[in-house]
């Protein structure tokens, strides 16, 4: 019998005039980071505005704890903490003032949590979310989803546009959470920030999603081969997606599909890439 | 009262703030005084307008609330602006009244029958504005546009009735203490018609909103 994850999503569809979310269903085990992956516009935020019932989906479900969503949307969203880059509330009020509405709504709020948070953070209460650095929002946005004891943290696409020192600022943060037990969500389409830190990858592609699986066995999954030149006929035929390079090519292979001495490891980024390029042929 | 604290920290516009001090317009000899309450359905387009640039839903809707709670929240705080826009009204008619007041020839007298007219017109403007707005929640121009259309009609409407409508102009147009009663009941009609039209905005409002995809 399958095990269930924290968070369970259950045959997820969204229709949209151009696009389709078809059948996302995945469960997101507890403690452990998963990395979201998939070019801009493959349906990473819809399925997390799904999720959170910022949109409604045309049929599915998602239960937390084995409890669906809508029959108590409160409790729920209690125990979730979201943070996304492309989203900033209220710019021109200052962190005290947003931080006292919030925390009147969350009975497990913890105040010495918040302090300890915004002190390590280095933010200031006296500032506005405009006075501060996109990295430095998404720490506040995580300050506060720490101090309402969350359980799970969606992250949409959380590190887009920071410089790699605050990259890898965030990661550090993530993976001290995931000490804490906490689960999380990790939307992005900058791979290599998933490769330091999940544990298990989803990969969706035009709306489906093609990978669930342990991050380690999704990369050994794949190997690639650098061709100088054409691509021989053998090697095409075993392809998994073509991306031309300078000198010539490199091809993405199944890890059993081709000699292991003519191939090499595959990075996250490699493997997203020639598959979307395989998809697009 | 949570939702009622959030609206009036973080989503209260300073334009609704003026617009409240508008009130004072009842002290202006010879004005149609029903638009000061246009005012305010322009600062509750304000209010919603900064809540679209401030992410407000997507905020409200992080938090441990329903969407249903989101909407009660909003529409009860507007509501709220609402009552003390004419509870000012009346604040500013009665320092009228010990200034020295003068038949009104633009509509109704300031007095007690102009705030039941008030909540005739703020009935009529929510009964449009929010089931509109809670439609598209990134478009409430087009909701106000709607709104304020009905609101200008109505206060027309109004002040062609204080010349041509025997009961407005004889009974509800003339000065404080003349005919209470008949004033009285009026102003107490157009209280239940407000909080009743506002309940029921709420529900039809609540319920295009559970249905709504938020581009957020």
């Amino acid at each position: 019998m399958a095990t269930m994850g924290l968070l369970s999503v259950r045959g997820l569809t969204k229709t949209y005039p151009e696009f389709t979310l078809k059948e996302i269903t995945f469960d997101l085990r507890e403690g452990m980071i998963t990395g979201f992956i998939g070019r801009n516009g493959a349906g990473k935020t819809t399925t997390i505005n799904s999720i959170l019932s910022f949109v409604r989906p045309d049929s599915g479900e998602v239960l937390f704890r084995g409890v669906p969503f809508e029959e108590d949307p409160r409790k729920i969203r209690e125990k979730i903490g979201f943070v996304s880059a492309g989203m900033t509330y209220y710019t021109r009020k200052k962190l005290q003032t947003i931080t006292a509405v919030t925390k009147s709504f969350y009975p497990a709020w913890d105040d010495a949590v918040y302090r300890q948070y915004m002190q390590a953070f280095h933010l200031s209460e006296d500032k506005t979310p405009a006075e501060l650095s996109n990295g430095m929002k998404i720490k506040y946005a995580l300050a506060l989803a720490l101090s309402h004891n969350a359980e799970l943290f969606m992250l949409d696409e959380p590190t887009s546009g920071l410089d790699p020192i605050s990259r890898e600022e965030l990661v550090e943060i993530f993976l001290r959470l995931k000490d804490e037990g906490k689960t999380i969500l990790f939307s992005t389409h900058i791979t290599s920030d998933l490769e330091k830190c999940a544990d298990r990858i989803l990969f969706i592609q035009q709306g489906s999603l093609m990978a669930d699986e342990a991050l380690d066995d999704f990369r050994d999954g794949y190997r690639i081969a650098e061709v100088v030149g054409t691509v021989p006929q053998e090697l095409q035929e075993a392809s998994h997606g073509i991306s031309r390079t300078r000198d010539g090519s490199t091809v993405l292979v199944l890890r059993d599909a081709y000699p292991a001495e003519k191939t090499r490891e595959a990075t996250l980024d490699e493997i997203m890439v020639h598959l979307e390029k395989e998809a697009e042929a | 009262m949570k939702l009622l604290r959030k609206e009036f920290t973080l989503c209260m516009h300073p334009a609704a703030y003026v617009m409240l001090l508008l009130s004072a317009m009842v002290l202006i000899p010879g004005y149609p005084y029903g638009v000061s309450c246009f005012y305010m359905a322009l600062g509750i387009y304000f209010i919603c307008l900064s809540a679209r640039e401030n992410h407000d839903a997507a905020y409200t809707l992080t938090l441990p609330v329903s969407r249903r709670d989101a909407v009660a929240g909003r529409i009860l705080f507007c509501a709220l602006l609402e009552l003390v826009q004419l509870l000012l009204m009346g604040l500013f008619t009665v320092i009228k009244y010990a200034i020295g007041t003068m038949p009104n020839p633009a509509g109704l007298d300031a007095g007690l029958a102009l705030i039941g007219e008030g909540f005739l017109i703020f009935t009529l403007f929510n009964l449009i504005f929010f089931p509109i707005y809670y439609r598209d929640i990134n478009k409430p121009g087009k909701a106000f546009a709607a709104g304020s259309i009905a609101v200008f009609l109505w206060v027309a409407g109004e002040v062609v009735a204080t010349y041509a409508v025997p009961f407005v102009q004889y009974v509800l147009d003339t000065p404080d203490p003349a005919h209470m009663s008949e004033k009285a009941l009026f102003t107490l009609g157009g209280l239940a018609l407000w909080a009743g039209g506002t309940y029921s905005v709420m529900l039809r409002s609540t319920k295009r909103f559970e249905t709504a995809d938020l581009s957020l």
